[in-house]
């Protein structure tokens, strides 16, 4: 079996794609990859849109602007937007804080070849857990096949933008019935990600048989 | 129980839950419950043609329905935000437990009911509740409440913290 390290630490957002379709063969294995995510009790509860209708896209990508754009723009107005202060450079940090609050983080969706709106019903026991899960299944699919993706939160994250995208795409509207839990792109990446992102190194993060013991204990 | 242990009651049962939705969901909890407490308004007759109006009107049946005390408001930042300043409010006992148990209260439902009517009656897009501070001994809270009526409005920046 081989190791799919490689194919975790080398995937990064992308959310600039040539307008080149994806292909249905590349389509047909990211939804695969999806079926075999893993599931509480088996339940499999998501429920897949996969829409390419640039109408639909472009709606999307304005509930996703007005979602992120409004957030942004209040937490930079009442000064905290602090995760920017890495970047030195001043006149570069204002840029990437001016794409954060102007909502144009969240527009490549209109853009983008192809996106999946991930939803569930809400009668499993783990739902957005199991969509987490299948989300990323799909993810590194997609990067496996030489694909971009991006995990959106955007349209989602408040209760009125989500009832408008599961109007948007005739999902039963019941706050019981099914949770549309995000949105993942989909396309052929245009250039490198301009910006890293660096990670934590572990020792940051791992804690050894209890919190905070960062000291890795010799097995006897 | 009298009427207050029964505000007491329901306060200490509302904290509970946030408390417990912003453990499963860490910072996104205050952007999902921006439908709590808008029942109350929706079954009220309020109309208007400006925010002004709106917001006149939803603070008279507030008050009067003994919601809060007083409420004041005041409109800045390109007309986004809305900084209402409140006394006496039935929810304070709930922001003070809150505050008390280490969490920042993250839910107005004063601002939520308001905001909300705004979203129906004016149509606009989207509402975000930017800072709640409260000061339980004097009884006030200040709310800053951000108001998007399009997509325009989205990024026209001004400092807020002073306001």
């Amino acid at each position: 079996m081989g190791d799919i390290l490689d194919v975790i630490k080398t995937r990064r957002s992308i959310r600039k794609y040539r307008p080149d379709r994806v292909p249905e063969d590349m389509i047909q294995k990211i939804l695969e990859a999806a079926r075999w995510a893993p599931t509480g009790e088996n339940h499999q509860p998501w429920r897949l849109i996969v829409i390419r209708d640039p109408v639909t896209k472009r709606k999307i990508a304005h509930l996703a602007r007005m979602g992120s754009g409004s957030l942004a723009t209040a937490e930079y107005c009442m000064g905290r937007m602090r995760q920017f202060e890495a970047i030195r450079d001043s006149r570069e940090r204002e840029k990437v804080e001016r794409f954060m609050y102007t909502g144009e983080v969240s527009v490549f969706l209109g853009h983008a070849p192809l996106l999946i709106v991930v939803a569930g019903s809400c009668d499993a026991l783990d739902t957005p857990y199991d969509l987490s899960a299948c989300a990323e299944n799909m993810i590194l699919e997609a990067h496996s096949l030489g694909l971009g993706a991006c995990w959106v939160q955007a349209p989602l994250g408040s209760p009125r933008s989500e009832m408008k995208v599961k109007e948007l795409l005739g999902i039963p509207s019941g706050i019981t019935e099914y949770k549309a839990l995000m949105v993942l792109s989909f396309g052929w990446p245009d250039g490198p990600r301009s910006h890293p992102r660096p990670k934590k190194p572990l020792e940051a993060f791992v804690y050894w048989e209890r919190f905070g013991r960062t000291e890795r204990p010799e097995i006897v | 129980m009298s009427d207050q242990e029964i505000t007491r009651y329901f306060n200490e049962m509302l904290a509970g839950l946030e408390e417990l939705l912003y453990h499963e969901l860490s910072g996104t909890a205050h952007k999902k419950v921006e439908l709590v407490g808008i029942d109350f308004l929706q079954s009220r007759v309020i109309e208007g043609k400006t925010l002004e109006e709106i917001i006149e009107k939803c603070t008279r049946e507030i008050i009067s329905r003994g919601i809060v005390r007083h409420l004041e408001y005041s409109i800045h930042g390109f007309g986004i935000l809305l900084k209402f300043e409140v006394e006496g409010c039935i929810h304070i006992p709930k922001e003070a437990k809150l505050k008390r148990d280490g969490a920042k209260p993250y839910m107005c439902p004063v601002a939520n009911m308001i905001g909300d009517r705004i979203l129906e009656i004016l149509n606009y897009e989207v509402a975000y509740l930017a800072n709640l501070d409260i000061d339980e001994d004097k009884g006030t809270c200040i709310v800053k409440y951000a108001v998007f009526e399009n997509a325009q409005k989205i990024g026209q920046v001004s400092d807020w913290t002073e306001i």
